[in-house]
């Protein structure tokens, strides 16, 4: 008797330790709790939640092998059910929004923590109280006909789903499917597109640059893409209609795409960008590991900023620079003296001087003063 | 619907007619269109969202199904060369969808889909002369196919020209639209089209939560909506409301005003008919001109 009781004591204790685990956790989160909680003090009982669709979003990560393989779709609650439910290959499609947006593609407004299914939100029935959120039928067909629809150009129920009538199934295909990997995605060097623009027409578009050199993660610019973002196979639309703005809306969060037409549409391919060519300050050695952001602090202005180190590093001197950085560790008589008195004018680029203390034939960098590191 | 058949009307109209024809020929007709007082404030109404449709036609197939005609095969409905032309609702068919292109996204063009709008303040009601058309309280226009004479002024009158006849037929030709599903929806049950639609693009709900949430809708998804609700104030409201990623005028809507459209029926009509001169004048110019022909006519045989 007593060791049920301990036993059913260390289950209360251990179910309360992983309970109290998850609230740390989704409290801990990075987001503010007002993006999903309407009062101050959320509780269990009265959580306050804003409805669906909130104007952010919040979402769950998990790595694809560690998501369920396939999910049948059987939730839904109608008279007469017409098709028989989907065997949804989750873990292929979870592979494959690894892509786009990730487990927000589909897993969207999901607090920290647990994977909410669908149906806690979404009604199994259609015909319901709160109608502001799509139904669990609606749900998974918007989800899934954001991809299918442009992905095979036409609406076919039984691509994924068979009539019950009909007697056949279409799970085998699905299992089959479920043993397919996507190949991994090669990320453009660069991309140069052809543009009706009547001046200029080619646009050298450095995908390198700006992931490596400017610091931009996949999603800053591939939001919500569907599959057909490369698979589409129908010719492209050449669209006068298209307006400017949808199509220059990935470039003009950075690029003014109103006025400086010419920096991007040339008539000839570009050379990618070189800060030096550009501005005349090299960025090596020192400089190329820091985003662009780190020295242009105004917002989208990359210009206006001087050649000279004091511009930046006013503020540098002897107590909280690490001379050894340069390739030389200055010895103990010369690491006490103002940066002035060898760089003449706090002028770094110039030679270094050694006439303040030393004969006119001591001269750098016939004598240095300190040990070289490098 | 009703239980009053064609007789019984007929009888009635008889007994009145020969008792009272001057007097009900000298009153002008009261306005049958529903008032705004006696719809409820609970009505309920279809949010349609064109750019949520996907095209699939299950409506379509649900729609005659649910009426009882010969809906074919579900799968056949994915054939989507219907979408070359244009096409409108049937009399076995009471809704349809087109499709048009969509600037912003080629690859997913629009569709609308077609049926009664089930306006507030209904036309055809006001134009039906014998009372068959009735706005209910929860929001559906309704007919009484037992009271239908066939005259058509409702397919005439109709702004969205929705009522079809059944030309096919040479006995007992009817009226046929899209009811609702007002006896479905009194089982508790969807209309038919709004059960099947795979993307919910057909929202059923109290029309006024519906226009709150085409509004946030709206809101939250600038790019998506172009910032109008068809059939929110149009001719005086109607039970189904659409939204659209593009201009309504492209998506081959009729332009309309917020005035109910009985407004122009019932002044055509009523002018037509008040207070019986119009058709007394028409008389005496008819008349006058047999009188007038007549003389020539024994004048010119005088002559000879």
């Amino acid at each position: 008797m007593k060791k049920l009781i301990k036993h059913i004591a260390l289950i209360i204790f251990v179910s309360g330790l992983i309970n109290n685990v998850t609230a740390q956790t989704h409290s801990k989160m990075e987001f503010s709790c007002q993006t999903c909680h309407a009062c101050e003090t959320p509780t269990k009982s009265n959580p306050c939640l804003i409805p669906c669709p909130r104007e952010k979003m919040i979402t769950v990560y998990q790595l694809p092998e560690q998501s369920p393989d396939i999910i049948v779709l059987d939730k839904m609650k109608s008279r007469e059910d017409l098709y028989e439910p989907v065997q949804f290959t989750h873990r292929l499609h979870a592979e494959m929004a690894g892509m786009s947006g990730g487990c927000a593609m589909c897993h969207h407004y999901n607090p920290p923590g647990n994977v909410v299914p669908c149906s806690d939100c979404h009604s199994a029935e259609r015909k319901r109280e709160d109608i502001s959120t799509p139904d669990l039928k609606a749900a998974f067909h918007r989800q899934c006909m954001d991809c299918h629809q442009q992905w095979s150009e036409k609406v076919e129920c039984k691509s994924c789903h068979e009539l019950n009538s009909s007697g056949k199934s279409a799970f085998d295909k699905q299992r089959k499917a479920s043993e397919r990997v996507h190949p991994p995605i090669i990320e453009p060097k660069k991309l140069v597109y052809n543009t009706p623009s009547y001046e200029g027409t080619l646009v050298t578009f450095f995908h390198n640059e700006h992931t490596n050199l400017y610091k931009f993660e996949c999603v800053d610019c591939h939001q919500n893409e569907s599959c057909a973002k490369c698979h589409d196979t129908r010719p492209p639309i050449e669209d006068e209609n298209i307006l400017f703005a949808v199509k220059h809306k990935k470039c003009a969060s950075c690029h003014d795409t109103e006025n400086n037409c010419a920096s991007c549409h040339t008539n000839k391919e570009t050379a990618p960008f070189n800060h030096k060519q550009r501005t005349g300050f090299a960025l090596t050695p020192y400089h190329t590991k820091i985003n662009c952001v780190s020295c242009h602090t105004k917002a989208k202005v990359f210009s206006g900023l001087s050649n000279d180190c004091n511009s930046c590093h006013e503020s540098w001197g002897p107590e909280n620079f690490n001379h050894s950085i340069v390739g030389i560790e200055l010895s103990e008589s010369h690491i006490e003296w103002t940066c002035d008195v060898c760089h003449d004018n706090r002028n770094f680029t110039a030679k270094p001087s050694c006439n303040m203390c030393h004969d006119e034939d001591i001269t750098y960098p016939d004598y240095e003063p300190g040990e070289r590191t490098k | 619907m009703g239980k009053q058949t064609r007789r019984d009307f007929l009888k009635v109209t008889a007994a009145i007619g020969g008792t009272a024809a001057g007097i009900t020929a000298l009153t002008p007709k009261q306005a049958k269109a529903a008032s705004p007082e006696i719809l409820s404030e609970d009505r309920m109404g279809v949010l349609v969202d064109t750019t949520v449709c996907i095209g699939c036609r299950r409506c379509e197939w649900m729609c005659k199904k649910v009426h009882g005609y010969d809906a074919g095969d579900i799968e056949t409905y994915s054939n989507e060369e219907v979408f070359g032309r244009m096409r409108r609702p049937q009399n076995e068919g009471y809704t349809v969808l087109n499709r048009y292109d969509n600037t912003k996204n080629p690859i997913t063009p629009y569709h609308v889909k077609v049926q009664c709008m089930h306006c507030d303040r209904p036309a055809c009601v006001s134009a039906c002369i014998v009372g068959a058309f009735t706005k209910t309280e929860k929001g559906a226009v309704i007919w009484d196919t037992d009271k239908c004479i066939g005259c058509r002024y409702c397919m005439v009158a109709c702004p969205f020209q929705i009522p079809t006849f059944e030309y096919d037929k040479a006995i007992e030709p009817d009226i046929r639209k899209c009811d609702f599903c007002y006896e479905r929806t009194a089982e508790g049950l969807l209309p038919g089209c709004v059960d099947i639609c795979p993307v919910e693009a057909l929202t059923y709900g109290k029309r006024r939560d519906l226009i709150t949430i085409a509004e946030k809708r709206m809101k939250l998804y600038p790019d998506r909506y172009i910032n109008r609700i068809f059939g929110h104030t149009e001719v005086g409201g109607t039970s189904w409301m659409y939204l659209a990623g593009k201009d309504f005028s492209e998506l081959d809507f009729p332009k309309l005003s917020d005035a109910p459209a009985p407004g122009v029926s019932e002044s055509i009509q009523h002018g037509i008919f008040a207070y019986f001169v119009p058709p007394l004048a028409l008389y005496a110019l008819l008349g006058g001109i047999m009188w007038v022909t007549k003389n020539k006519e024994k004048k010119s045989g005088e002559e000879e």
